[in-house]
């Protein structure tokens, strides 16, 4: 970034010279920081995982959910500034609201994305405003089947069969890409995502986090947004605790890490 | 002043200019055609397709509530296949009687309200007395800007303590509750049989499921012999507390019905053997 | 919807207007409250019936409602506007905890009550009002409201459906009107006093009962709220329910 300290950056609304709005890349500075998300589009509906950094131990377990419905049918996840993903929730569940008191149907995923991505946009356009600090997953059912899309602080938004965002994106995307996507099963993908996120974790692990996953499966939940049960988490947390001793103790057996009992739980 | 025998007694055009028919709805000319912009905007004055009675019976486990299937336009038959029980979550059912336009706005109502709920993925917050509290709220504030939503209501669910609920509402924002309700014509033909089952919350603990079917079985019979606007297809609702499940069973049919010549039926004329 | 007036004799000259059919925003849904002041306490009561028209929509259905800070209210007439307006209060009450942090005193809460009354007025509750409690030197005090706000701290009053019938016999059993000092020999009029508690218990049951059988929209069961200086107690006793 050699423009910045130039003044180019200070507002939204403005170009530099060389034609980059600062101020959205400064936005997505603050997702690049913040704890990992993943979503993954599988062959019967759509899983969502996040690694919720724990600020404080004070923090109540189990509450403080950070993945959202949008709709019955419509799960978000993001990463970055909590308060600007409150904010988008909100707005996309007004749009959904408004949808269906209109159309009697439930809003479809590409009508709402794109609703949405216009929404972000407008923050990149007007210098009262800021863009939002967060990368937001959005994925759901629809009558066309199940989609998967991730919304960055420009406003751009693209269609994924594996989206990451956060800190520990790079990783995440290339377990993601080992993935059979979308060919998983829901229930294999919320194995694996516990696992993505356990391990990418591995890089920031000075401190907790608690592992939230939600999913919505034609078969499982009948089409609706839910937090995964008690038991599929539990068995899930296991299988990637598992994976990860399993990579340990191949990565010793080869002898490459001398410290690598250090990443055990 | 104005000779003309048609116009006698008003001033002279010639002085007065044209004749002011604002004055004391003192009009001549039909208006009917005209844009309607002179008159006052108008609210709801009257339901247009309508739903018949709804009725409720609260047993020793539970409740049973029923309600036909029909819409009509004044005499008209217009809709034989309208569901007016539908579940709001899984605590609650509501049964809805008057306008359908008005009862399909609250059916409306209801989903964002479900749907809102439903973003606490974990628990069911919204419960059969926060419902009957809203709804109660909803038709009161409309009422009172003489706007009414032209609806009975009868509320039926669990509330916080997975105790019964079962509450009636009206057009008007009154509402209440008993072992027994119904609305409209079920309130002159359902309550009396309805009260000759239950008449105190002890009778009603001791109803059994079966009878209460039964008893709102009878009821939808009678509704449908004596009330002109029934209709013989209804959905039946049992709610059962100690396995707290709500269920609706829909397309049921009115049994038993004696249609012969009334001399052979018992009760008519000479009493038989 | 439009009707044809003939506004003349004259045949052809024809006067068309809507049919004037306006929705009526008003019920009556029957029931009578009563409430007596003594000089250590004060109760409220109402019957439990509510009805329209002919129609008895419930047999218990409360109407008379412990408000808190030892306040007893009751708005007996249009029942739609009876909970709005408790509804009202309970919330006015409770901020008035939030800013002022101290409990309402009765006469405070009667000039509260007279202000939302009255703010209603071009489109007012219908409903008679009654507030029982204790005033600032623990006396037994009854305030009634009319439906628009105009209000009076009596010792005792009658509202709704069978008010009329009622409230002839409170003034004579409880104000002592038409009685004389038996001693007197029809020269003096009987001392006034205050009732004892029982007193005015068996004084409210026989006025229900009585009521029952003179009104139709009286009856089923009389709740009985009770006020004292130790706090609130209900008391039920069932009536005739035909």
């Amino acid at each position: 970034m050699t423009s910045i300290g130039t003044g180019y950056d200070l507002s939204n609304s403005v170009f530099s010279p060389d034609g980059r709005n600062f101020q959205v890349e400064y936005a997505s500075k603050a997702v690049e920081n913040a704890g990992t998300s993943i979503g993954i589009k599988c062959k019967d509906g759509i899983v969502l995982a996040t690694e919720k950094i724990i600020a404080s131990k004070l923090l109540a377990p189990g509450k403080n959910k950070k993945i959202q419905t949008i709709d019955r049918h419509v799960g978000v996840v993001y990463s970055g500034l909590i308060p600007d993903g409150r904010h988008f929730v909100n707005r996309g569940r007004d749009e959904a609201q408004s949808f269906k008191s209109l159309y009697k149907e439930p809003m479809g995923l590409e009508g709402l994305i794109s609703r949405l991505g216009y929404f972000v946009q407008a923050y990149t356009c007007y210098n009262s405003v800021r863009p939002f600090g967060i990368n937001a997953i959005v994925g759901g059912i629809d009558d066309s089947g199940s989609h998967l899309y991730m919304v960055e602080p420009s406003g751009v938004y693209w269609g994924y069969m594996g989206a990451a965002t956060g800190k520990g994106r790079q990783a995440a995307k290339a377990e993601l890409e080992k993935l059979d996507l979308p060919n998983i099963s829901c229930k294999d993908a919320v194995k694996e995502a516990a696992r993505i996120i356990h391990l990418v974790h591995e890089d920031n692990k000075d401190k907790d986090y608690e592992l939230e996953i939600s999913w919505i499966s034609k078969e499982e939940t009948n089409g609706i947004h839910k937090f995964v049960p008690n038991d599929l988490l539990e068995e899930a947390k296991k299988y990637a605790e598992e994976e990860a001793e399993g990579r340990n103790d191949s990565d010793s057996a080869s002898g490459s890490d001398s410290d690598s009992d250090e990443d055990m739980e | 002043m104005n000779h003309d025998p048609f116009h006698w007694g008003r001033p002279s055009q010639g002085t007065y200019g044209d004749y002011n028919y604002n004055i004391a709805h003192a009009s001549n000319v039909d208006k009917s055609n005209k844009s309607n912009s002179e008159f006052p905007k108008m609210h709801t004055q009257q339901p247009m397709i309508t739903g018949t009675s709804v009725i409720a019976i609260k047993y020793n486990d539970g409740i049973v509530m029923a309600a036909d299937n029909m819409g009509s336009y004044g005499s008209l038959l217009k809709l034989d296949d309208l569901q007016r029980i539908i579940p709001v979550g899984s605590n609650s059912v509501v049964g809805i009687s008057g306008d359908i336009s008005d009862f399909q706005y609250l059916e409306r109502l209801l989903d964002d309200l479900e749907v809102e709920d439903s973003y606490d993925m974990e628990n069911e917050n919204l419960k059969a007395n926060h419902l009957s509290e809203y709804l109660t709220r909803v038709m009161y504030n409309r009422r009172s800007k003489m706007n009414p939503l032209w609806n009975a209501i009868i509320v039926a669910g669990f509330d916080d303590n997975d105790e019964l609920v079962l509450k009636h509402v009206d057009l008007l924002g009154v509402a209440y509750s008993s072992p027994t309700l119904a609305t409209g014509f079920g309130n002159h033909l359902a309550i009396p049989l309805l009260r000759q089952k239950v008449e105190t919350e002890d009778d009603a603990a001791k109803l059994t499921k079966e009878e209460a079917i039964k008893t709102i079985k009878d009821c939808m019979k009678v509704l449908f012999y004596r009330d002109a606007r029934s209709w013989d297809k209804y959905s039946l609702c049992v709610i059962e507390k100690s396995t707290k499940s709500i269920k609706i069973e829909k397309d049921v049919k009115v049994e038993g019905m004696k249609w012969d010549f009334a001399q052979h039926i018992t009760g008519y004329g000479i009493p038989q053997q | 919807m439009q009707k044809a007036i003939p506004s003349t004799e004259y045949a052809n000259e024809i006067r068309s207007e809507p049919i004037e059919h306006r929705f009526n925003p008003y019920s009556n849904n029957g029931g009578t409250i009563l409430g007596i002041a003594g000089e250590d306490f004060a109760v409220l009561a109402g019957d439990t019936r509510q009805t329209t028209g002919y129609s008895i929509n419930s047999r218990y259905e409360p109407k008379v409602f412990d408000v808190g800070d030892n306040l007893l209210l009751s708005a007996n007439g249009f029942a739609g506007d009876s909970t709005q307006l408790i509804k009202v209060f309970d919330n006015r009450l409770k901020w008035y905890h939030f800013n002022h942090d101290k409990k309402l005193a009765i006469s405070s809460a009667a000039r509260l009550i007279q202000h939302m009354l009255y703010g209603k007025r071009f489109f007012p509750y219908y409903v008679h009002t009654i507030l029982a409690g204790l005033d600032e030197d623990g006396k037994g005090a009854i305030y009634s409201f009319d439906p628009v706000g105009s209000y009076e701290r009596e010792q005792c009053r009658a509202g709704g459906s069978a008010a009329s019938l009622i409230m002839p016999f409170l003034d004579n059993q409880v104000n002592f009107k038409n009685q004389m000092d038996p001693e007197s020999n029809g020269t003096k009029k009987k001392e006034i006093r205050y009732l004892s508690l029982d007193e005015v218990i068996q004084l409210v049951r026989d006025a229900f009962s009585s009521a029952t059988e003179r009104h139709i929209e009286v009856g089923d069961g009389l709740e009985m709220l009770i006020v004292t200086k130790e706090g609130v107690r209900t008391e039920y006793f069932p009536l005739k329910r035909d």
